[in-house]
């Protein structure tokens, strides 16, 4: 089997040849940046720099998917938020103040949405990754989750406060942002992407009440994740346990779970159909340990019923490349 | 942060239900104190008004903010350890309590006095600053001056404030693996400057492990430790000691 054919016989439910390993959210490091001679800030702004640092995933790491784009502002940037740089070194960041819109305001999805800011080159790089990957391995690319938008329109505190304030009012910034993502989602299934990747980090019960995913998330998740044809990865940061059983009824055919999450709950929650993603802490163990624990690490993930092997979250750039390649030796000890 | 292991109650309402559930204690005997602390709990930064300007009347605006305000932001610090509360709550908590205390300070006709000054900020090119908000809100409440830097930070400004204001200490925060490399910088840069404070550094990108991995780090495992960790640090307690004492 080759990368993508066994990270679709995974999500198809099929017996794959061996475990398969990859990233679902940004996997660039600087070992790879070297490798492909390939740098930032140009790889967050340029289609074929944007795909030479996701290419090196596979090429360089081994993994049987490439993942772009390497920060979560596409869709802020081209509803109106204010871009900081990271430089050489870090992610693109949004700027607060100013916001776009205040909570009592009424807020537009532009008609031109796919034209602005850096939309087209994001669509350029998958378009890329198309052509030199054809159907060896899976691409997968990411949108933002409809809470994490609004949270970026807003700004997060006003939106946290609103929660419990004035819950009704967070309903316009949640329809806008699930539009935003799905209309993303569409242009780059067009593109070629074969997985969406949705990542939600402000739905994530560190910072909201599980509750308010419940009764307000949840069914925007859901609207969107039925408008998307392709299969759909479902990523919140940090423990999840208490809006696990949510996540699985949005429609996503994967979670991405960090090891702070039981996988365990998940499956008991979800049910047996829903695909594991997971594996190892990248702020601790992937960014500072040594390949043995990264193993270590890996297999107790697998033994919890992790089905794809997959680093918790974000590869921290500075993540030694043998850290990486430990994870893919260990995926392919897991024959299927 | 305490994790749940029981689901029954996560449809709750505690803002509304804190009597009848009894999740929120009660934080003082005196009915005029324990009803502006109630506001606090309840985050209700607008009802706290009222409540607060009939207890200036009969009551030390010091009394009602050691009794009452700082009181009430303790229970909300509780509750939030014990995985009761969630951060939109104690940021609303923060705001009552911070309306309380101007209203206080009114009163007195000039600021609390403050123990002494702790600069805090977010790592530069992290999002969100919320997580030191509830250091920022304990401190302030526990009577530190908070010299709040904010979210996205660049390491110089660190540094130019730690050598303006001389803090007894310095705290960051780091949400996102791709910012919490600022921090060594920001420890270099101080040693240099010969400002050896302890650096208190938490967020859930970092670790004690990397914390301690360079001088002046102190790790802040929980946000309730600030109060507590500012007192050493005024008291003369050497970055090496508290690390000693709150990393083990």
């Amino acid at each position: 089997m080759n990368s993508k054919e066994r990270v679709m016989a995974v999500i198809h439910h099929q017996k794959p040849d061996r475990m398969p390993c990859f990233g679902a959210n940004s996997t660039v490091t600087y070992d790879q940046m070297e490798k492909v001679q390939a740098f930032w800030p140009e790889g967050h702004e340029k289609g074929e720099t944007m795909a030479k640092q996701a290419l090196a995933a596979y090429t360089v790491v081994g993994f049987d998917a490439v993942r772009v784009p390497f920060c979560q502002t596409f869709e802020a940037e081209a509803l109106g938020c204010t871009l900081k740089s990271g430089g050489t070194e870090g992610i693109t960041g949004i700027q607060h103040p100013p916001t776009p819109y205040k909570l009592d305001d009424i807020p537009v999805f532009p008609a031109d949405f796919l034209s602005r800011g850096r939309i087209p080159e994001l669509l350029k790089a998958v378009r890329i990754l198309k052509k030199e990957l054809g159907d060896e391995a899976a691409i997968v690319a990411g949108i933002i989750g409809p809470f994490t938008i609004a949270g970026s329109i807003l700004d997060t505190v006003p939106l946290l406060k609103a929660t419990f304030k004035a819950p009704h009012k967070i309903r316009p910034f949640l329809d806008l942002g699930e539009k935003a993502g799905t209309a993303l989602a569409k242009a780059l299934i067009d593109a070629g992407a074969d997985i969406i990747c949705c990542e939600d980090m402000t739905a994530s019960p560190e910072l909201i009440a599980p509750k308010t995913y419940g009764e307000y998330e949840l069914e925007y998740q859901k609207k969107q994740f039925d408008a998307i044809s392709i299969p759909k990865i479902l990523h919140i940061c940090g423990n999840v346990d208490a809006i696990v059983e949510w996540m699985g009824q949005t429609g996503a055919d994967i979670l991405s779970l960090e090891p702070k999450a039981n996988a365990k709950l998940a499956r008991e929650k979800c049910g047996p159909d829903i695909i594991l993603l997971g594996g190892v802490d990248t702020a601790t163990t992937l960014y500072m340990k040594d390949a043995e624990t990264v193993r270590k690490g890996c297999e107790e993930s697998i033994a919890d019923g992790i089905q794809i092997l997959a680093p918790g979250c974000a590869i921290a750039p500075g993540t030694p490349l043998e850290n990486l390649l430990a994870m893919v030796e260990v995926a392919k000890s897991h024959q299927g | 942060m305490k994790v749940l292991s029981d689901f029954s109650n996560i449809f709750k309402r505690y803002d509304l239900d804190l009597e009848v559930t009894g999740k929120a204690r009660e934080v003082s005997k005196d009915p005029i104190f324990q009803e502006i602390a109630k506001f606090v709990v309840d985050g209700d930064d607008e009802g706290i008004v009222k409540p607060m300007e009939k207890a200036l009347k009969s009551k030390s605006p010091m009394d009602v903010i050691n009794n009452a305000l700082i009181a009430g932001m303790n229970e909300v610090s509780r509750m939030w350890d014990e995985g009761i509360y969630f951060l939109p709550q104690v940021i609303l908590s923060a705001d009552a309590m911070q309306v309380g205390i101007s209203l206080a300070e009114k009163a007195m006709g000039k600021a609390m006095d403050r123990k002494g000054k702790v600069v805090t900020h977010t790592a530069e090119g992290d999002i969100h600053d919320i997580g030191q908000i509830i250091a920022n809100a304990l401190l302030n409440a526990n009577g530190w001056e908070v010299i709040n830097l904010g979210a996205d930070c660049p390491v110089s400004t660190v540094v130019s404030a730690c050598k303006e204001h001389k803090p007894c200490m310095v705290t960051g925060t780091a949400l996102m693996t791709t910012t919490m490399t600022a921090f060594p910088k920001i420890a270099h840069e101080l040693k240099a400057a010969g400002l050896e404070i302890p650096f208190i550094c938490g967020g859930g990108a970092v670790c004690e492990e990397y914390v301690t991995s360079y001088d002046l780090g102190v790790w802040g495992k929980e946000d309730s430790q600030a109060p507590g960790m500012a007192a050493d640090a005024m008291a003369g307690e050497s970055w090496e000691a508290m690390r000693a004492k709150w990393n083990g």
